[in-house]
């Protein structure tokens, strides 16, 4: 890894057909909610095996997600997108399921392996625990505050990998409650989940994708970046599973040139950048958990951003 | 034999739940489980438990389920050497790293994976095995042919949430609650008590339970959503468990009023004997219904309640952020 990794999630290879990646260091493939997704990477072994050639053609690491709440009968496909991503030489696999954890490190034990956010990393004893079993990296439990990741990398040795803008996940669930409505919309699954749907109540939002709940403002550290690199993070994430094209490149700029000139010592965003910010976002900026508060708020000169959750 | 695991928000309730047959309860320490510290029971209290149950011939276990801060491990050891040399029959857990951290200093102990583990898959189950669990408890989701395969396949006792709410996401895999608000304060004893997150040990504020609205952008799609989140009270699969050989029924309810749980537990406990007593063909649960009728909606009628109030509360403004 450079001086940082900038990095994102595309579900399916019509959407890494349809991205420019120009401002990315590292793909993950595949959707972590729903194996009846459209066309999910880890549903198409060959889509899988065809986008972590894409992605490495155009000099990125190729990563491999797997999904965050396997029940039983999804693991023969899980152990096919491994078998997949070790064949082509995927740089790395992302497990939000502890059970996913021991069959790699039974199957793959040299198989670098990042721990996703949803396999709960709370604390650095489960961080060390989760070393022993092959991790190299692990992105916190979304609750979790700067000042307790910086605890666990001090203590376990392993990188952090930050969500530093983008819907924060908020939940799992086995039941996509879509299903009960579609039949009053034009567009059906396995697409509806990818229209930009709000739960909302009062000033309450929250971004639903059928078996995922996000956050409804989407998570930006932008400002903080000086503050992360000071940590020692290097490693970050613009989650954009469910954006468009034009959002997943427009907010990978900003975030690239942000870091470049934070490494170079200037910290500062033009008024310009936040502008496009603006833009590309529904309902407004937090900063998740990493301030100990509120997940929905959000701290720093951005005030006006803090309008609804 | 079957074990019937009851809940305790308090030492009544402990020994209503004994008297009523439970074979063991459940409590919480105070700050350390997934429930407000009002259902929680301070150490000596917990230690006036352990005595309460066994005197009774029921078991003790205490749920530390909470995912803590790194650096309030040491406290938590330091809370189960206690509960330990006090004769804990068994420590709910969720965290790996703790559970790791007390399997190693007091291998003795059986360690219970928590619901908040959030196990739903047999390799699951095996990798908590291997950090020391012996007992898990099923995710609320778990059907019974999941159960049949995930008995033949592991060496594991299994526990099955027989009278609990089935939330609409994963639980232990939900951060809705803080999202919306996060409380942070510290009890005397310097646990800080996450109010607002369910997962660190607060309350939980249901805003799934929420009536929410359906927009695309800014326009209304629906308007009236409900994310499902079901009480659920097994009685007809009860038979096809005990059948299948799981160790423990466990009821949930800490937060309910103590007749309540006492009625729910007698409810159960008298269920559960009748079938162990009469040949399985000849069971009928038709007058067992009837019962359970009565009971659910008591216990409906104080969820709902308590669902305003904490609704009511996730909208309150944090008065002293951290």
């Amino acid at each position: 890894m450079g001086a940082f990794e900038l990095n994102t999630t595309i579900s399916n290879l019509r959407s890494l057909q349809e991205s420019d990646l120009s401002a990315y260091d590292a793909v993950y493939l595949g959707n972590i909610y729903c194996r009846i997704f459209e066309d999910n990477f880890l549903e198409r072994m060959n889509d899988l095996k065809e986008g972590i050639a894409r992605v490495k053609d155009q000099g990125l690491r190729a990563y491999v997600t797997s999904y965050a709440g396997p029940r039983n009968d999804a693991l023969p496909k899980v152990e096919m997108a491994l078998e997949t991503a070790a064949a082509a030489a995927a740089d790395a696999v992302e497990v939000h399921n502890l059970g996913v954890l021991r069959l790699i490190h039974e199957q793959y034990p040299g198989m670098p392996v990042h721990i996703g956010g949803f396999a709960n990393v709370y604390t650095d004893a489960g961080t060390a625990v989760l070393k022993e079993f092959g991790a190299v990296r692990f992105t916190p439990n979304y609750e979790i505050s700067l000042d307790e990741v910086r605890a666990i990398t001090a203590a376990v040795g392993i990188p952090a990998e930050l969500l530093v803008h983008g819907k924060m996940p908020l939940g799992v669930s086995d039941y996509c409650f879509l299903l009960e409505y579609e039949s009053h919309w034009p567009e059906k699954c396995p697409v509806v989940c990818q229209k930009q749907l709000f739960l909302r109540q009062g000033d309450w939002a929250m971004r639903s994708v059928g078996k995922g709940v996000l956050s409804g403002k989407d998570v930006c550290m932008l400002e903080h970046l000086p503050t992360l690199l000071a940590a020692g993070h290097k490693a970050f994430r613009i989650e954009t599973a469910y954006e468009t094209p034009e959002y997943r490149l427009g907010i990978a700029r900003i975030y690239r040139t942000a870091l470049e000139r934070a490494l170079a010592g200037d910290g500062t965003v033009d008024e310009s950048v936040w502008q496009m910010i603006r833009e590309h976002t529904a309902v407004g900026l937090c900063n998740g958990f990493y301030f100990g508060r509120t997940g929905g708020e959000y701290i720093g000169s951005r005030a006006e951003t803090t309008a609804a959750c | 034999m079957i074990e019937l695991l009851a809940p305790a928000g308090n030492l009544e309730m402990l020994k209503v739940a004994v008297e009523n047959g439970a074979n063991a309860i459940y409590v919480g320490a105070r700050g350390w489980s997934r429930r407000r510290d009002a259902y929680e029971l301070a150490d000596e209290q917990l230690h006036e438990a352990i005595g309460i149950a066994h005197s009774g011939g029921a078991k003790l276990r205490v749920a530390i389920n909470t995912n803590m801060q790194s650096c309030e491990l040491p406290a938590l050891l330091e809370k189960m050497e206690k509960f330990v040399n006090w004769g804990v029959d068994g420590a709910i857990m969720t965290d790996v790293g703790a559970i790791a951290q007390v399997h190693r200093r007091f291998p003795d102990l059986v360690i219970h994976a928590s619901i908040g583990a959030n196990i739903v898959n047999n390799e699951d189950v095996k990798f908590y095995r291997s950090i020391g669990v012996s007992q898990v408890v099923a995710d609320t989701k778990l059907t019974l042919r999941e159960l049949a395969a995930r008995k033949a396949d592991v060496d594991v006792g299994i526990e099955i949430l027989i009278h609990a709410n089935n939330c609409y996401t994963y639980l232990g895999k939900c951060w809705m609650s803080p999202y919306h608000r996060l409380e942070r304060t510290r009890d005397d004893f310097g646990k800080d008590l996450f109010r607002g997150s369910p997962n660190r040990g607060g309350l939980d504020y249901r805003v799934c339970l929420e009536q929410w609205e359906l927009f695309e952008n800014s326009v209304l799609l629906e308007p009236h959503i409900a994310l499902k989140n079901n009480a659920f009270f097994y009685l007809d699969d009860i038979p096809a468990l005990i059948d299948l050989g799981v160790h423990c029924l466990k009821i949930q309810g800490r937060e309910y009023p103590v007749p309540l749980v006492g009625r729910i537990v007698r409810f159960y406990r008298e269920l559960v004997d009748s079938y162990l007593a009469e040949p399985a063909e000849r069971f009928d649960l038709t007058p067992w219904r009837l019962r359970l009728e009565a009971i659910r909606e008591e216990r409906d009628s104080k969820r709902s309640n308590m669902t305003l109030v904490l609704l009511n509360e996730a909208r309150q403004p944090v008065p002293h952020p951290v």
